[in-house]
């Protein structure tokens, strides 16, 4: 299980790389979201397999149970993560609206001049 | 020791508070002032307990390290509290003088205590998730703050801001993840004790690398410091000094407290990377200043080639150059905070910052004329100013380990330094333009010029004091690589009975 989840990992970071290297803000966009949830999918990972462990405060039953920890990681992560991205989502939009383009090629264009 | 809650506790109240007072100008600024004095005073209380007791600790909702979060507080990290404090103190007050009541958006201050929550819980933690949560906390601050007041040609070099620290975070995130799958615990304490337990192991050389990376990135080291140098320019002028004086240094912080305390001392390899890319920084980052031709634009390459100094004197890694780091920090945050106020003060007589539209500047204002001359050469370093005895400090260790490539490139980065200083000198307060008026009939500038004289009456105390200030330097230097006793006294401290 560890390591499909470290391909699964894999995958989606090098997907969000290719997204985040685009020319549109939109698709930059979406790689930031695959990037935020790469890592999310990382720490889970961390967690391990459940087989073998007990959980940490026992209720009788014994059944085993994964580390809770990196899991409320992620739960802070996640909601850090969401605030940055909509807050991101927000900002290219007034970008778009300031300058009529969703290419970061001609947003950052050195020939364009300095304040009209 | 409950006060080490404070300097995070007070901003956060001091913030929620302000949000409430939407209208009332002077409450929100009096309360401003007020939550940042207090941070200050107990700042420098800790500072002194620090100074006699070594680390200090105080285990939240009395769960004891390695289970509960842990808030430490040692010497070096009561310095930098004492600093952002200070500058905090001086960027709020410099904001009351520079603008008036009504003109201030009512969300700014508000902000800059959220910024100084984020910046003070990143010095006081004691594990690397709440640093994670003190970065990004910080960082939301200054991305709110970035756009705040920026217009519509301004706002775009947020994105390239935002776009860099997300990557960053992100990758801070992984490294958790990686230290938590590494060693079981995200406390600094419990990580040090066990990385030692594992001699030589190359997964703690690629933490360590990673964590650079990451911190690299915040601190605006060399291939990573494009969002730096356009973004802090837009911001108005008392909190691009509070940006430009702190939130690099927390990034050189962390990687002092990562490298110092937490990893294992004989990550050569990563040390060496810092060096040179140190090295690389401040050519670089001089090279930039050069080119610029506005006040603001050059001041913000500056932060990128003095953190080269910075980084340079980490990468060396002695006792004696992580005293000389932690006494170019203590320079830095003052000298740079006030030059870039020194700056505001220069838009508020001539109407602008680019050097072709300044002048007649020592006519009428020789102060401050005086202010800035003292700033810029600490800044380039000259005797007996404080940071000449930084980069003493440095180039004598860099001799020491025998990098001269490395010495040679910090001394023409200095050279450099110094020229673009003197442009900025020779443009703004030694030429006189006709076409070019300074409005000294607007009365804001005198008691702007007095804030600044006070930063710079601490800088040159810290300069004509050096000897102080390097004995504390070298104790906080020292204490923050004894990681034998920082393990001791953070695992030592019980919470309630049977919490360990």
């Amino acid at each position: 299980m560890v390591a499909d989840t470290a391909i699964m990992v894999g995958v989606l970071f090098a997907c969000s790389v290719f997204l985040i290297l685009q020319r549109s803000v939109v698709r930059i966009l979406f790689g930031f979201v695959l990037f935020t949830n790469a890592a999310n999918l990382l720490l889970l990972g961390v967690s391990g397999p459940p087989e073998g462990r007990l959980p940490p405060v026992v209720d009788g039953s014994g059944a085993p149970a994964v580390d809770p920890l990196p899991q409320a990681l992620i739960l802070t992560a996640i909601v850090i993560g969401f605030g940055v991205i909509s807050y991101l989502v927000v900002l290219l939009y007034r970008l778009f609206l300031d300058h009529g383009t969703t290419s970061a090629g001609e947003l950052f264009d050195p020939e364009r001049k300095e304040k009209p | 020791m409950n006060w080490l809650a404070a300097p995070v506790a007070l901003p956060l109240m001091a913030a929620l508070l302000m949000l409430l007072l939407r209208r009332q100008a002077t409450a929100r600024r009096t309360l401003a002032v007020l939550a940042s004095a207090g941070q200050l005073a107990v700042a420098l209380g800790l500072g002194l307990h620090t100074f006699h007791h070594g680390v200090q600790v105080l285990p939240l909702g009395n769960w004891g390290a390695p289970y509960g979060i842990v808030l430490t507080v040692d010497l070096l990290s009561a310095i930098m509290l004492a600093l952002a404090a200070f500058v905090g103190l001086a960027a709020i007050v410099y904001g009351c003088f520079e603008l008036a009541r009504r003109r201030e958006h009512p969300l700014r201050l508000p902000l800059l205590q959220f910024l100084l929550a984020g910046v003070n819980l990143s010095f006081s933690t004691g594990d690397l998730f709440n640093l994670f949560v003190g970065f990004e906390l910080m960082l939301i601050s200054s991305y709110a703050l970035l756009t705040l007041e920026a217009d519509d040609w301004e706002i775009q070099h947020a994105f390239p801001y935002l776009a860099l620290n997300l990557i960053g975070g992100t990758l801070f995130l992984c490294a958790c993840g990686l230290a938590y799958a590494l060693f079981g615990t995200l406390n600094f304490a419990d990580i040090a004790a066990r990385a030692a337990a594992l001699p030589g192991d190359g997964r703690v050389l690629v933490l360590g690398l990673l964590l650079l990376a990451v911190f690299a990135l915040k601190a605006g080291v060399f291939p990573l410091y494009y969002w730096l140098p356009h973004s802090y320019p837009t911001l108005p002028t008392p909190v691009a000094a509070f940006h430009s004086g702190l939130l690099t240094k927390v990034g050189i912080y962390a990687l002092l407290r990562l490298f110092g305390t937490v990893l294992p001392h004989d990550l050569t390899l990563a040390h060496e990377t810092l060096a040179w890319l140190a090295g690389a920084t401040m050519l670089f980052g001089v090279l930039g200043a050069i080119s610029q031709n506005y006040i603001r634009g050059i001041l913000a390459w500056h932060i990128l080639s003095q953190v080269g100094f910075m980084v340079l004197a980490i990468g060396f890694f002695t006792e004696l150059s992580l005293a000389a780091a932690i006494f170019y920090i203590i320079h830095h945050i003052v000298v740079k905070a006030s030059l870039f106020l020194c700056g505001g003060v220069v838009i508020c007589l001539n109407g602008s910052d680019n050097l072709d539209r300044t002048g007649h500047l020592w006519r009428c204002a020789p102060w401050l004329g005086l202010i800035f001359l003292a700033q810029a050469m600490s800044l380039a370093g000259l005797p007996p100013l404080s940071g000449f005895w930084g980069k003493l400090l440095i180039v004598i260790e860099g001799v020491r380990a025998g990098e001269f490539v490395l010495v040679v490139a910090s001394l023409v980065a200095s050279i450099l330094t110094l020229f673009s200083m003197l442009k900025i000198w020779l443009a703004a307060f030694w030429s006189e333009p006709a076409e070019i008026r300074a409005a000294v009939e607007d009365r804001r500038w005198r008691p702007m010029t007095a804030a600044v004289a006070a930063m710079a009456l601490v800088s040159a105390g810290i300069g004509l004091g050096a000897e102080g200030a390097f004995r504390v330097a070298r104790e906080a230097a020292r204490q923050a690589a004894d990681q034998t006793a920082y393990i001791e006294t953070v695992l030592g401290t019980r919470g309630k009975e049977g919490a360990r």
